[in-house]
């Protein structure tokens, strides 16, 4: 059994790759490609703040490289063994990993490194300035330096890439009035390597203005390479707490995924996810016991009275229920029950009152005799609804499985025998027909449950309760790329191990289903 | 009692021979399909599914803002503003269920006696393609054509008499000519006909956009009358002075400048949702996505699921394996959670709903089919064709196809069903298809930013929905028990 539940567990792995790319695929399907929210997302800004946001957003999410390399980054970032440095996780889970090294300026051939940025370059030159910063971090709060110093690295790492990029763009322009062919990227920026490769023609008509961004490049570069060195040391001087249990210190590690930063509301997804999905989860986990304790009745029941008022009246009526599509029901369930225009017995949206947090647990008379409902039973109140029409569809499938399995059962060979022998019709359903019917009850769970776990993206939505259907309609409203994907991959599991967990019951329900 | 027993007749060895007494066998889906309309639920589901293909085919003349007949009480000339502001989609669906169906439908082999019926019939249906008269007219009057025949397509009847000789044309062809005596053939004949409209009709293919509140303004002042077919307002065609305007509203009661007049008397029967477009008429369009959503992403879904199945099912072993691998990864994830990020990041039309609810919705056609196939390659027929050499596309598909194929066909009718409701909680979600009336998106506007709760917009879409879906599912296990042979056997 052990041996089994190891090689679902391993085979989990390609499905969740699989389904993980899948989204990735779709997502840079998507026109504006992957990036397209986070540029999106920038609003009303004048030219140049925008140019330093796109270069920032490019440079942090790669987004110029192939969607597969991306995608490669995305994994590098949630498998759990991991290599190089260690991700540093803040006090509000978010991974913070090595800052990364600043690339020379392009076109050394045409303009040399200024002395003071060589000098810049020099490490012994830097350690100095690096010293004098430490000593000053120590003063302060670590945490709070680091976050300065990550702010001022950011900017200045974007401005420098942002000069970078205006200079491609002289250059193009430079290339096309000097007729060299090639120069541009798929995604329009410049080739530098192809431009170097021309002698530089000082006559051109924009030659004054890429000399001017030349040396404001190399000013930037000097910036960046000064915030960097100190943003590096002050990284290995581990402000925060150290992520994952190293294996080789600095080389292989053992860590948690890292989901990301969801750019929509700049918070760790994982912040978000661990908050979303319990309440999933609870409404799922409260609904299935009352699928099975309605739907598997009904079914026994319509088996041994097959053909009665009751066979055919529950047969049409759970069709019935499971047609009702779940959006129609939970309008009407808000519009009816819950606004005030008419019933208005139950709350209209989220989990808690919004006094609950001040209430006791569990209910209670207050000191004036005043009767308190308590944080759980007004939890429970806030379910009631969305649990509701979560339940309903699920009836009618294993409903019709369990008549069906009872009714094969029914003309078996040992219920003749067992009937024969003076066993009462009673027993016989019970412990003879049922006992039998029990592995195609199970089987059903690999269909019902998906499909709750999707219905109740609809019914969060209506009933605004803070889930992971929530959490992923608002990501794909802002397509949030990271949101998206941690959610499609936190939906995966849930739903893998679900299916795990059936095939477990399963063995456990019939001794004759072996794994090994 | 007597009269109850079956009568004995003696019939001769050559009778015997000519088939006299002889009842033709039934086949297996003629079979099943009489078995499926002995059911009282199934023929009220079929019904209920034919009314909405009706009303998804005639919708733009049902419901329109643009009335039938518009005559100028000053002058007393008429104009059909109804039929000038058809898009070529709506002309060309009305065309095809007016003169396609029936073309394909006629009786291949006509008796001498039925053929005054059938020239009557045939009249008929190229007396209805003056629906098509416009735009006959405007492809002969293009520029193009030469100057004989743009001026005779100025004057009133060439339009007319073109559209309708174009039809009896074919018609007569259709009867006559042996050629066309095959279904087959007339389905490509009407499929020529379909191509050759578009060509004529891509030129107006969006008709110049009209405020259709004009006509009720004339019709006020007593400038022109306007008669109405059904409903007298588009889906599209919304004030916002109107918006939320509970059933049975008449225009005057919420523009008092229209009171005492024609058009100030007319009625939101199902009110209007939240831009103040009329709902009923929202309605009637909306069944065009529905039913045509549900039918071509099924389609989809059948044809990727039984290919991939068929694949995986008749050579198993290591393209078994990698293909339902392919299978797990689409099941990993609830097929909403797939659906809703597709539907968020891809183009919002129609075109795109179908082809995503179709790619992600086919693992379950692939998994019967592939279950299907295991059996059936290991039964003798099928391994005499693999020895006959066979090439493989008729071995898969001519051979073990058509015995392993009713499983996917029963499941499809859920599968229909099931990609309705898709489509409703899609739209309902926002993500549906731009520009164009859905159910799921009226849904939507029943409660509303105000946190009022609009009742006409929950319960008609509701309802709508719900019967669609309803209908597919009593007709789906209506086909399983007729097919299923363990089934009928439990239920006798």
């Amino acid at each position: 059994m052990l041996a089994y539940v190891v090689r679902r567990l391993l085979l989990m792995i390609p499905t969740l790759l699989g389904i993980t790319l899948l989204v990735f695929m779709l997502l840079a399907l998507a026109p504006g490609g992957i990036g397209a929210g986070l540029t999106a997302s920038s609003g009303q800004v004048d030219g140049s703040k925008l140019a330093l946001q796109q270069a920032y957003l490019e440079d942090r999410y790669g987004l110029k490289d192939p969607v597969l390399v991306q995608y490669g980054r995305w994994l590098a970032r949630i498998a759990p063994i991991k290599f190089g440095t260690p991700d540093q996780i803040t006090l509000a889970g978010e991974h913070k990993s090595k800052p990364r090294a600043i690339d020379a300026p392009p076109l050394p051939e045409w303009f040399p490194l200024s002395d003071a940025a060589i000098a810049a370059r020099d490490a012994a030159t830097l350690k100095r300035g690096v010293v004098a910063a430490i000593n000053e971090t120590e003063r302060e709060d670590a945490q709070r330096a680091y976050r300065r110093l990550e702010t001022d690295y950011v900017s200045s790492r974007a401005a420098y890439r942002a000069l970078t990029k205006k200079l491609g763009d002289e250059l193009i322009e430079y290339a096309i009035a000097q007729q060299i062919s090639g120069v541009r990227t798929s995604h329009g920026d410049c080739r530098f390597d192809v431009i170097a490769t021309t002698p530089a023609k000082r006559d051109a008509s924009n030659w004054a203005a890429i000399e001017a961004l030349a040396t404001q490049i190399d000013a930037a570069y000097i910036r960046a390479l000064k915030s960097y060195q100190l943003i590096d040391v002050a990284f290995a001087a581990k402000p925060f707490r150290e992520a994952g249990v190293a294996i080789v210190p600095g080389v292989i590690s053992i860590g948690s995924p890292d989901l990301g930063v969801a750019f929509s509301k700049g918070r760790p997804s994982s912040v978000l996810i661990a908050s979303a999905l319990p309440v999933t989860i609870l409404l799922n986990v409260i609904a299935f016991p009352i699928i099975y304790l309605i739907a598997v009745p009904s079914g026994v029941l319509a088996a041994a009275r097959r053909g009665k008022w009751f066979d055919i009246l529950s047969g049409g009526l759970f069709v019935a229920l499971w047609s009702i599509p779940v959006v129609w029901s939970g309008v009407l369930a808000v519009g009816y029950l819950a606004s005030n225009q008419y019933v208005g017995a139950f709350p209209v949206a989220g989990l808690h009152d919004s006094l609950a947090d001040s209430w006791t647990f569990l209910p209670s008379f207050r000191d004036d005799g005043a009767f308190e409902r308590g944080y759980l039973l007004d939890l429970f109140w806030h379910i009631c609804l969305p649990v509701a029409c979560l339940v309903y569809t699920g009836f009618a499938i294993l409903a019709k499985q369990t008549r069906a399995a009872m009714l094969d059962n029914y003309s078996a060979d040992y219920v003749r025998t067992a009937r024969a022998k003076g066993v009462d019709r009673g027993t016989v359903a019970v412990h003879h027909v049922f006992r039998n019917s029990l592995l195609p009850v199970i089987t059903v769970f690999v269909t019902v449950f998906p499909a709750t776990l999707a219905g109740s993206i609809v019914i969060e939505r209506i009933f605004s309760v803070p889930g992971m259907g929530s959490l992923l309609l608002e990501a794909i409203t802002n397509r949030d790329r990271e949101l998206v994907l941690a959610n499609t991959f936190m939906v995966a599991c849930v739903n893998l191990l679900a299916l795990l967990l059936a095939d477990i019951l399963y063995a456990a329900a019939d001794p004759r289903v072996s794994y090994e | 009692m007597t009269s109850k027993r079956p009568e004995l007749r003696v019939i001769s060895g050559i009778d015997a021979m000519r088939g006299v007494g002889a009842t033709e066998p039934k086949g297996f889906w003629a079979d099943a399909w009489s078995r499926v309309l002995g059911r009282t639920g199934a023929i009220i589901a079929l019904g209920w599914i034919g009314v909405i293909a009706f009303l998804a085919i005639f919708a733009p003349l049902l419901a329109s803002g643009h009335p039938l007949v518009l005559t100028d009480t000053a002058t007393g000339t008429r104009s059909w503003p109804l039929f000038d502001n058809l898009s070529a989609s709506d002309l060309l669906l009305v065309i095809g269920a007016v003169v396609g169906v029936p073309w394909v439908s006629f009786p291949l082999r006509i008796a001498r006696s039925t053929r005054l019926a059938a020239l009557l019939i045939a009249g008929l249906q190229a007396g209805l393609t003056v629906v098509a008269s416009v735009g006959v007219a405007e492809w002969f009057g293009s520029p193009a054509r030469d100057l004989a025949l743009r001026q005779a397509s100025r004057e009133a009847w060439f339009a007319w008499a073109a559209s309708g000789g174009v039809a009896l044309l074919f018609a007569l062809a259709a009867m006559f000519v042996s050629p066309f005596a095959s279904r087959a053939a007339r389905l490509v004949q009407v499929l020529i006909v379909a191509a050759l409209c578009v060509v004529c009709l891509s030129q107006r293919w969006t008709p110049a956009l009209v405020d259709v509140d004009r006509y009720s303004e004339l019709e006020a002042s007593g400038a022109a009358t306007a008669i109405y077919t059904l409903v007298p307002w588009s889906p599209t065609q919304g004030r916002t002075s109107l918006n939320l305007v509970p059933p049975g509203t008449r225009l005057a009661d919420k523009l008092p400048a229209f009171e005492g007049t024609v058009p100030g008397e007319r009625r939101f029967v199902m009110g209007t949702d939240n831009v103040g477009r009329d709902a009923l008429s929202q309605m009637l369009h909306a069944c065009r996505l529905s039913i045509s959503i549900g039918i071509v992403s099924t389609g989809l879904a059948v044809l990727i699921g039984v290919s991939v199945g068929a694949l995986m099912g008749y050579f198993g072993g290591k393209v078994d394996l990698i293909f339902f691998r392919v299978v797990e990864i689409f099941m990993a994830i609830p097929v909403l959670f797939l659906l809703i990020v597709a539907a968020g990041v891809l183009p919002r039309n129609t075109y795109v709903m179908m082809a995503i609810i179709g790619c992600v919705t086919w693992t379950g056609a692939a998994r019967f089919t592939r279950a299907e196939f295991l059996k059936l390659r290991s039964q003798d027929f099928v391994q005499s064709a693999r020895a006959a050499g066979l090439p493989l596309r008729s071995i898969l598909f001519r051979h073990m196809l058509p015995n392993g194929v009713t499983p996917v066909l029963v499941d499809s009718s859920f599968a229909v069903a099931a990609a309705i409701t898709f489509e409703a909680t899609l739209s309902f979600l926002g993500l549906g298809p731009e520009g164009q009336p859905s159910w799921g998106q009226l849904l939507a506007s029943a409660t509303g930013a105000t946190g009022l709760f609009n009742w006409w917009l929950a319960i008609f879409p509701g309802l709508a929905i719900f019967l669609t879906v309803l209908s597919y599912n009593v007709l789906g296990e209506a086909l399983r028990d007729a097919i299923d042979p363990k089934l009928r056997k439990a239920a006798q």
